[in-house]
């Protein structure tokens, strides 16, 4: 292993999102503060309980989630591109650096951007409406483990894309319709039953659950389905991303 | 015996069906100046491309110090500095932390690279911009910066692809100055590009690509007097009859008192010209010669001048 290498490439993944927080940490914590606001206090009067918990509690773990899956996969997507685009991709393929240390660094960033932001809304809903947290290791964990999943996925899309166009479609057409409809804001028992039998097969669905289980002891999903299933997609996705980082598709000729 | 540098053998590449690289064959030997000759699109690019892993070979071997580009990928891009044709662009960091992440790819800590860093932003004229980002750098400078990438792991093998495009005179001059310089203390340089006047002042040896194949190799100077035709022009006081018996052996054409020759040497022959004609008694006014290059080199292979 090139360590000195891979730190290195790591540490410039995790200092490029840090030196433009503005646009990479604060979003995420205002549009999370005003779904809280908004959805929260103004629904909540409206809305009953879901699964014996008010809904502004109810729908925090989802934010959670979204936080996570949208920085970590962007980070990772945005930085591909952008050294695809602007020619800097050459000074890491030339260097003595393995597919796994490439794959590893970009992950390991993404990753990190996806923790911050997501146990930073875990923190706003400690401190702006008290949420409980049941098992704060666990869903730390599953932070972690979300994050590691969708910065891989992000690595894959930002290697397979030609352009932001392709990249913003990837995203709007598929990662934002599957984290809505992985129920952020609502109890999958809410839904027609076909629809619930159609979130079975989202996997966003049970990551929402798995933490939403460890924050307020409530889910959709069994927990362990949730755990299994997060653990397993981290994985399909790494290797994916290092498999096609390996064959060198769209970086080199 | 010197041992080889980079040893290229049989190399053949194709894109979409056309062929960029067909059976290339190039040895650099260690501390050899190289230049790597042809117009756009030749496949000079593509040849080091595929040397420092950024393209990949349909057929053929590559080595560099004898061990092979793909199986010991690690040891041989240690081996080699590029500085890539196409400027490169970050707008998040200055360029002394980029040079430090560059080195850091190569397994070089921030410490350990600092001293480097440093010395090659003085030499190249880069230290009171270091705290800049790469946007705030003129084209000259960004093209320093690329140079200044690519020695800061301190490579055997530097690599560079078209390093004075689009540079200005001044800068060209101190660059092939610094080349020079590195060669001096040992590197080796692999240098492309389609500036003849480059690859003749600065390369002990060339290559001449076209159309994806080397059409011939050999030191400038060689190639140019086996292959290169120079002109001698000699203005005489007046015409002698007795003269196209004496210069028979010579491919001339005579227009009133002006002689002009064809000859391979234009510095051989002149000699041996104006001490024919003198020893005839004849008088000569001026003598002017016209240099041969890489330019009618290329010329006289391929039919067409090299930038055309």
């Amino acid at each position: 292993m090139n360590w000195i290498g891979l730190w290195t490439l790591t540490s410039r993944e995790v200092g490029r999102f840090f030196s433009v927080y503005r646009q990479t940490i604060l979003p995420g914590l205002i549009s999370s503060a005003l779904y809280i606001l908004i959805f929260g206090f103004t629904l909540q009067q409206r809305i009953a309980e879901i699964n014996g918990v008010p809904y502004t509690l109810f729908i925090l773990p989802g934010l959670i989630m979204m936080n996570t899956l949208t920085n970590a996969s962007s980070n990772t997507a945005s930085s591909m591109l952008q050294m695809k685009l602007l020619q800097q991709l050459p000074d890491i393929l030339t260097a003595p650096l393995s597919s796994l240390e490439i794959s590893l660094a970009y992950i390991i960033g993404g990753t990190v951007r996806g923790f911050v932001n997501g146990t930073l809304v875990l923190l706003l809903g400690v401190l702006l409406i008290g949420l409980p947290v049941s098992s704060p290791i666990f869903s730390l964990g599953y932070i972690f483990i979300v994050a590691w999943t969708f910065s891989s996925m992000g690595l894959l899309l930002g290697q397979l894309a030609d352009s932001w166009d392709q990249l913003a479609m990837m995203q709007n057409f598929f990662l934002t319709p599957l984290s809505f409809l992985g129920g952020i804001f609502y109890s999958i028992k809410m839904l027609p039953e076909w629809a619930q039998v159609l979130s079975f097969f989202n996997p966003i669905y049970y990551m929402i659950n798995g933490i939403r289980f460890t924050i307020l002891g409530i889910s959709d999903s069994p927990p362990i389905i949730s755990f299994w299933m997060a653990l397993t997609m981290a994985l399909i996705f790494f290797f994916s991303a290092v498999a096609l980082m390996k064959s060198g598709r769209k970086i080199k000729l | 015996m010197t041992t080889s540098a980079v040893k290229i053998q049989k190399l053949s590449k194709s894109y979409n069906g056309s062929e960029a690289l067909s059976n290339v064959d190039i040895t650099i030997l260690d501390g050899q100046f190289f230049g790597l000759l042809g117009p756009n699109g030749a496949g000079k690019s593509t040849t080091i491309n595929i040397l420092t892993g950024l393209v990949r070979k349909d057929s053929g071997n590559i080595a560099v110090f004898g061990k092979d580009i793909e199986k010991e990928y690690r040891f041989t891009r240690s081996q080699i500095g590029t500085a890539q044709q196409e400027l490169s662009i970050d707008w998040f960091f200055p360029i002394e932390k980029l040079l430090q992440y560059q080195a850091g790819y190569y397994g070089i800590s921030p410490k350990n690279a600092k001293e480097r860093i440093e010395e090659l932003l003085n030499r190249l004229g880069l230290w009171k911009k270091r705290k800049s980002r790469l946007r705030q750098l003129s084209g000259g400078m960004k093209r320093r910066y690329q140079i200044a990438k690519a020695l800061v792991h301190d490579p055997k093998i530097i690599i560079l692809d078209e390093p004075t495009a689009g540079v200005d005179v001044e800068l060209r001059h101190e660059l092939w100055d610094y080349l020079r310089q590195l060669h001096q203390q040992g590197k080796t340089i692999l240098l492309t590009t389609h500036y003849i006047e480059e690859a003749e002042l600065l390369c002990e040896y060339v290559s001449i690509i076209h159309k994806g194949k080397v059409i011939t190799e050999g030191a400038p100077k060689n190639l140019i007097s086996q292959l290169g035709k120079a002109g001698i022009t000699v203005h005489l006081t007046k015409w002698d009859d007795t003269l196209p018996a004496l210069l028979q052996s010579y491919s001339y054409t005579q227009n009133n008192s002006q002689l002009h020759f064809t000859v391979k040497d234009a510095e051989t022959e002149i000699s041996k010209i104006i001490s024919l004609i003198s020893k005839n008694g004849c008088q000569i006014q001026r003598v002017e010669t016209t240099k041969s290059s890489l330019e009618d080199v290329f010329l006289s292979l391929t039919g067409r001048g090299i930038n055309e």
